[in-house]
C-alpha cells in the first residue's frame, strides 16, 4: 500500500531563493508552581508578598514580586500581605509593544515602590498621566481574570 | 544589601597565556533569505582563516582544532534546536567536542569566555568561537516578543512584550536622577551610524543629525527608534590559541589580558542597594557628591551591577588602571542610547552620573581620547544576538593587527555583499592602538563580559 503524500503544503513566499512559510498553533502550558498564590490573591483583591520564615535570615525583606524560597537563604517563606498603595518610581509609555501585548499601544508602564516592600515592582497604570513621585493605589481584574500580572493595576490615589 | 564575601572578588586568573589570533564576519542584514545559517558560519570561519594573513592553510588549521565554541542567543528565531551540532557537521569539526553557550545578548561574550576558559586550563589550545543569529523568520513585532521572552515571563514580559520598554523605564529613572540632555543621547545614535557608514558588514549606517534622532519616532518614550539596535542576520567567528599555536598561526597574535562576566537579576524590579563596587580609578571621595550623597541607594535602575562587577574583574586581573588612559579603543554594547551611557559610568569611563561627558568631551569619538564603537555598534551595524560579542571581539582585533583598512576599506569587500563603497570612505583605524576593551551585555544587565585584548 503506498502511503499518500501530505495533504497541508508550506505557503511558497518566495521561490528565488527558496522561502516557505512553516504554521505553527497550539498552546503553550504556564506553571506558576509555587508563585500561583499570587496570582490567585489578585482575583481575591489582595497583593501577597512573601517573606522568609528562618529565624537566622539576615534580611527579612518583603518581596514583590514574591519569592516561595528565600534567596538569602533558600528557606521556605510566608506570605504577607502587602501595602495597596505606593508611588511611581518609574514610567514609560509603550508606543510599539511587541506582539502578544494585551493592553493597547500607549500603556504606560510605571514601577511602583510599595512601602515595607523591597523591590519595585512593574506594573501599569490604568487610569492618568504617570508621573515620578505620584501616589497611586492597586486596582484588580476580578470580572474577567487572565490570571497574569496584567490583573493588577495602579490608578492614582 | 549585597555583601561580599571573602571568595566572591576573586580576581581570575588564567593558568596560560590565551590568544587571539584571526576573525572573521559576514555582512549584516534585516533578511537574508539567500544564505542558511549553517552557510553564514562558514562564511565567518572561511574569511578568519583564509583572510587573515594565517601561516597554515584551511586543511592545515582544520587538523590544529580541537574544541569548538559556539554562541546563539534564541532558539525560538533559529526554530532549530541543536543548532550547534548541525553548524559544528556543516564546518567539518566533527568528531571534536564542542559547546553551545548561552547568555542572551552577552552570549558573544559568554562563548568567547568560555573558549578562553579552555585555552587557559589546557584542555585546548586551538578553539573557533562562532556566533550567529537569524532573526528574519518572524515578523519584527514578534521578534520583540520572542526578545521579551529573555524578560521574566510571570512578572514582566506581558507588560510590553517589548524590551525596548523595559530599558525606557530605567532610561527615564536615570534621566529623572541626571537630567542627561536627550541632544548628548542622540550623539551616540549619529556618532555609531556615522562609523557604520564606513564598514561594508554593515546594516544600518547613515549620515544623521542630532535633529534627525530628536525628531525620529518614538518607541516607547524617551527612546526613539534611531536610538535603539537593529535586529539582524548575520555570523562572527573568532579564533582563540594558546601561545604556542598561537605563533604558529600568525605572526601577529593579540593577548587576551582578560575577559571576565558578571550578573544582576533579571527582573530590574528585584535589584538590592549596596555601596557602589569601586574600581581602581575611584575612591570613596569620587562619590561624596554623588546623587545627593545617597550613594547607598546604587545601582538601583540608573547602573548596571553585572558591568561593574565584570569591569572589576578584569580591570584588576589585566592591570588597569584607568580605562580611558589605558585603553585604546573600545566597543560597547550599544543597544540603546541611554545603556551605552549607564555603561561609560559601570566601566568607569566616568564617574557614576557624569557618563555623558565620556561624549560631550569628545573622548568617544574617532579623534578622541577612547573611539568607542567604531565597528558601528549595534546601533548602527548589527545586533544579530549571538554574534554580537564575537563581532566586537573580531572588530578590536582588527584594530589592534592594525587591519581596519583592509577590511572595510577594500572596494572588493563592498562589491562581495552587492554594496559601493562610498565615495567619501574614511579610515577609522587608530593609529597604533595597544589595548582595547569591549562590553558584552544581556537583559536589562543580566549577565555582562568585559574583554581586554592587548598586544604582546
Amino acid at each position: 500500500m503506498a502511503i499518500d503524500w501530505p495533504t497541508r503544503a508550506a505557503e511558497v513566499l518566495n521561490d528565488e531563493p527558496l522561502v516557505i512559510k512553516n504554521d505553527k498553533f497550539w498552546y503553550h502550558i504556564h506553571s506558576y508552581g509555587g508563585w500561583g498564590k499570587f496570582f490567585q490573591g489578585l482575583r481575591a483583591k489582595k497583593l501577597l508578598a512573601t517573606r522568609c520564615t528562618n529565624p537566622k535570615c539576615a534580611e527579612k525583606r518583603l518581596w514583590l514580586p514574591p519569592r516561595a524560597e528565600c534567596p538569602d537563604c533558600w528557606h521556605d517563606m510566608e506570605w504577607v500581605e502587602a501595602p495597596q498603595v505606593g508611588t511611581i518610581y518609574t514610567h514609560s509609555t509603550v508606543t510599539y509593544p511587541g506582539e502578544l501585548f494585551r493592553l493597547a499601544p500607549g500603556t504606560p508602564l510605571i514601577s511602583v515602590e510599595i512601602e515595607g516592600v523591597c523591590t519595585k515592582l512593574m506594573s501599569w497604570l490604568k487610569d492618568g498621566k504617570p508621573a515620578f513621585g505620584m501616589k497611586v493605589k492597586a486596582v484588580f481584574n476580578t470580572a474577567k481574570p487572565t490570571n497574569t500580572i496584567l490583573d493588577l493595576a495602579w490608578v492614582p490615589a | 544589601m549585597i555583601r561580599f564575601g571573602p571568595g566572591n572578588l576573586r580576581i581570575p586568573k588564567f593558568a596560560k597565556p590565551v590568544y587571539v589570533v584571526a576573525g572573521g564576519l559576514t555582512d549584516y542584514r534585516k533578511k537574508y533569505p539567500e544564505k542558511n545559517t549553517c552557510q553564514l558560519c562558514t562564511e565567518g570561519l572561511r574569511m578568519a582563516v583564509e583572510e587573515n594573513d594565517l601561516k597554515v592553510d584551511p586543511e592545515q588549521f582544520r587538523r590544529m582544532v580541537n574544541w569548538a565554541v559556539y554562541s546563539q542567543f534564541a532558539d525560538h528565531f533559529g526554530d532549530q534546536l541543536l543548532a550547534a551540532a548541525k553548524i559544528h557537521d556543516y564546518l567539518g569539526f566533527d568528531p571534536l567536542g564542542n559547546v553551545e553557550i548561552k547568555t542572551g545578548g552577552a552570549t558573544g561574550g559568554s562563548a568567547v569566555l568560555a573558549a578562553a576558559q579552555a585555552i587557559a586550563s589546557g584542555y585546548a589550545n586551538c578553539v573557533p568561537v562562532v556566533g550567529w543569529e537569524r532573526m528574519d523568520e518572524v515578523t519584527t513585532k514578534v521578534g520583540n516578543s520572542y526578545i521579551a521572552a529573555a524578560a521574566c515571563k510571570d512578572f514582566e514580559s506581558e507588560l510590553g512584550w517589548m524590551y525596548a520598554a523595559y530599558y525606557a523605564l530605567m532610561a527615564q529613572r536615570y534621566q529623572y536622577e541626571n537630567s542627561v540632555p536627550h541632544e548628548t543621547l542622540a550623539k551616540i545614535a549619529v556618532k555609531n551610524r556615522l562609523h557604520a557608514y564606513y564598514s561594508p558588514f554593515a546594516q544600518n549606517p547613515g549620515k544623521y543629525t542630532v535633529e534627525d534622532v530628536l525628531k525620529n519616532e518614538i518607541v516607547s518614550d524617551p527612546l526613539t527608534f534611531l536610538e535603539c539596535c537593529v535586529m539582524s542576520v548575520g555570523a562572527a567567528v573568532l579564533i582563540l590559541a594558546d601561545e604556542e599555536t598561537a605563533h604558529k598561526l600568525t605572526d601577529k597574535p593579540v593577548r587576551l589580558a582578560a575577559i571576565c562576566g558578571g550578573s544582576h537579576t533579571l527582573r530590574t524590579a528585584d535589584r538590592r542597594n549596596m555601596p557602589i563596587l569601586l574600581l581602581p580609578n575611584e575612591t570613596e571621595a569620587t562619590y561624596k557628591e554623588y546623587f545627593q550623597g545617597r550613594r547607598h541607594e546604587w545601582p538601583g535602575f540608573s547602573s548596571f551591577l553585572a558591568a561593574r562587577m565584570a569591569a572589576y574583574l578584569a580591570y584588576n586581573m589585566a592591570g588597569i588602571k584607568d580605562p580611558v588612559e589605558d585603553f585604546d579603543v573600545l566597543e560597547t554594547h550599544d543597544a540603546f542610547t541611554i545603556s551605552d551611557v549607564q555603561t561609560y559610568e559601570d566601566i568607569g569611563l566616568r564617574p557614576y552620573g557624569r557618563g555623558h561627558e565620556f561624549i560631550d568631551s569628545g573622548d568617544a569619538y574617532f579623534d578622541g581620547r577612547l573611539p568607542t564603537n567604531l565597528s558601528g555598534g549595534l546601533i548602527g551595524t548589527m545586533h544579530a544576538v549571538g554574534a554580537t560579542g564575537v563581532f566586537q571581539l573580531v572588530e578590536l582585533l582588527w584594530q589592534l593587527q592594525g587591519k581596519y583598512d583592509k577590511f572595510h576599506g577594500d572596494p572588493k569587500m563592498w562589491t562581495r555583499y552587492g554594496k559601493k563603497k562610498p565615495a567619501d570612505w574614511k579610515s577609522l583605524q587608530v593609529k597604533n592602538p595597544k589595548r582595547g576593551c569591549a562590553i558584552s551585555h544581556a537583559g536589562t544587565g543580566s549577565h555582562v563580559t568585559c574583554a581586554i585584548m592587548e598586544k604582546p
